[in-house]
């Protein structure tokens, strides 16, 4: 994620006070959200639901 | 051995390592007093928690003012229940009425609960005795830490090392004896891995088994609490105490109250393992000594009669990957609005591993949660066929912690996560001992509501191998 991207997130969700004091721990927390994202593989069939189930129910 | 040769027997390595079971086997029979009991903890505590950390709060007095009731209460031939007059400890991320619960962090630090957590008024009604709070990484995340208003607990097989976390305080005391039993939380691995870096043998049940009601939250849909002990009996007969159904706590299912304890002495004979390799031969390679223990594991129970084959399922990487997604988007529902304004008031670690959140989007959380009902169809399948899973709980012994950078490698490197995305019981014990000195872990997985089955199989590999007599020489 470019340096412009990740701090206009970061004032996005109302971080400007940790972009100010702490740059690095929020460039961090921007590059590990970035990493683990892109290591999950999207379910082939759009119909696929998430869990928990759409239900009502005993749980699992 | 009747429990009162028994509680001889223990007193003479140490009232500090008799098991829960022994211990009120011997208090119900009057042989054994609560106070002499607590005492014996106290004095170890005095004696090793200066250099363990585990307690960010003792509460000695009242323990001993309820020890003394605990006594009276046995003379005279009235028990609570199954606990009665054993000491237990609490992560502080619990609430215990009429004490703080910090979360180890500047942000609660005068927080106090007004109630007990379900978890712990479940223990206090069967006669356990709250010893205190004790040591947890930052909110169940940020550790371990040495920029917090408290120290990080020390592992007691060597001080220098990490005792794992984030229930830190939990797995050292339990394992030095400052007490015989804990609760932990687990939302990534955070009761099991202090087990596995300790040698004590930890739990997290079916998500939905035990309330998670008084307890502050990491991640609605991943947290679980969960027993810590140094024996299997001593963690299911916890468990028969903790669980079930809580209408008040959303997460709550109502299955039926299990007797975990029922099938704990019926062998590995017979039962069908399946052997998960590929978390760490291929997904996240081992230490040589890490699996050199787990075959071990699988050999002994092969040797007990249990049909041990390769199952296979998705990547380690994928299910790290998105257990991180969904703890991180609820995480940051819940603070948001410190991190907001108080960023300064969180170690660096919690700082680093809460901000994620921010980054990501309501798409990436739905997918993280379409793609977890796959894994968990996948665990269900492999668990069709196989009685019980053996796995890696650690893919490293525990290492030193004054390296951060060494904490940052091997802290990820672990199989623990995939059972919080699905939700399937999971149980961390001793596999042996390191060239170092240090523990080696196992993990054996079930059904849902099938924690019976896992004690089993975790009781034949302890009563093979003698795990549960093996403690820190500190």
């Amino acid at each position: 994620m470019d340096k412009e991207l990740m701090q206009a997130l970061a004032r996005r969700a109302g971080l400007d006070k940790a972009l100010a004091e702490f740059p690095d721990d929020v460039a961090a927390a921007a590059d590990s959200a970035a990493t683990v994202t892109a290591r999950i593989k999207v379910p082939a069939d759009p119909r696929a639901e998430p869990w928990p189930a759409m239900k009502p129910g005993d749980g699992l | 051995m009747n429990a009162g040769v028994e509680a001889k027997a223990e007193t003479g390595r140490g009232l500090h390592f008799m098991t829960v079971t022994a211990a009120a086997h011997a208090i119900a029979r009057r042989e054994l007093s609560p106070v002499e009991l607590m005492k014996a903890h106290l004095a170890r505590i005095e004696k090793l928690d200066p250099t363990l950390n585990a307690f960010i709060r003792l509460d000695a007095e009242r323990a001993l003012e309820a020890a003394r009731a605990a006594e009276a209460e046995a003379m005279a031939g009235r028990l609570r229940g199954a606990l009665h007059g054993i000491p237990v400890g609490i992560k502080d991320i619990i609430d215990v009425a009429g004490l703080p619960t910090t979360c180890h962090s500047k942000i609660l630090q005068d927080s106090v609960a007004t109630a007990d957590a379900v978890v712990v008024s479940k223990l206090r009604a069967a006669g356990a005795i709250v010893l205190g709070k004790l040591s947890t990484h930052e909110f169940a995340i940020g550790g371990p830490s040495f920029d917090l208003p408290w120290p990080p607990a020390r592992n007691p097989w060597n001080p220098d090392h990490h005792p794992g976390g984030s229930s830190s305080g939990s797995g050292s005391g339990v394992a030095a004896g400052l007490f015989p039993m804990a609760l932990g939380t687990d939302t990534g691995g955070s009761v099991r891995n202090p087990a596995s870096c300790c040698g004590i043998v930890g739990m997290k049940a079916s998500y939905g088994l035990v309330s998670r009601r008084g307890v502050f939250p990491l991640s609605f849909t991943l947290d679980h609490v969960g027993p810590m002990t140094r024996t299997v009996e001593d963690n299911a007969l916890m468990l028969e105490t903790i669980a079930g159904h809580d209408p008040l706590d959303p997460g709550s299912v109502a299955a039926p109250n299990g007797h975990y304890r029922a099938a704990l002495d019926r062998g590995a004979k017979g039962l069908r393992i399946g052997f998960v390799r590929h978390f760490h031969e291929v997904d996240m390679p081992a230490e040589p000594e890490m699996t050199a223990a787990l075959e071990h594991v699988m050999r002994a129970l092969q040797m007990l009669g249990a049909d041990v084959r390769d199952v296979r399922l998705p990547s380690l990487v994928e299910f790290s990957a998105v257990n991180r997604v969904i703890l991180q988007s609820e995480a940051w529902s819940i603070h948001r609005d410190w991190l907001q304004k108080r960023p300064g008031d969180y170690g660096k670690l919690a700082r680093r591993r809460l901000m994620p959140g921010a980054f990501l989007g309501a798409g990436d959380y739905v997918i993280a949660n379409k793609r977890r009902a796959e894994m968990i169809a996948a665990v269900n399948a492999a668990l069709a066929e196989v009685d019980v899973l053996l796995c890696a709980s650690s893919m490293d012994p525990p290492c030193r912690i004054d390296r951060p950078a060494e904490v940052e490698r091997t802290y990820p490197r672990q199989a623990r996560t995939a059972f919080n995305v699905t939700g399937h019981p999971a149980i961390a014990m001793m596999a042996g001992l390191s060239s170092g000195g240090l523990p080696l872990s196992v993990q054996f997985v079930g059904r849902f509501f099938d924690e019976a089955m896992v004690y089993r199989v975790a009781r034949a590999w302890e009563q093979a191998s003698g795990m549960d007599q093996k403690h820190p020489p500190i």
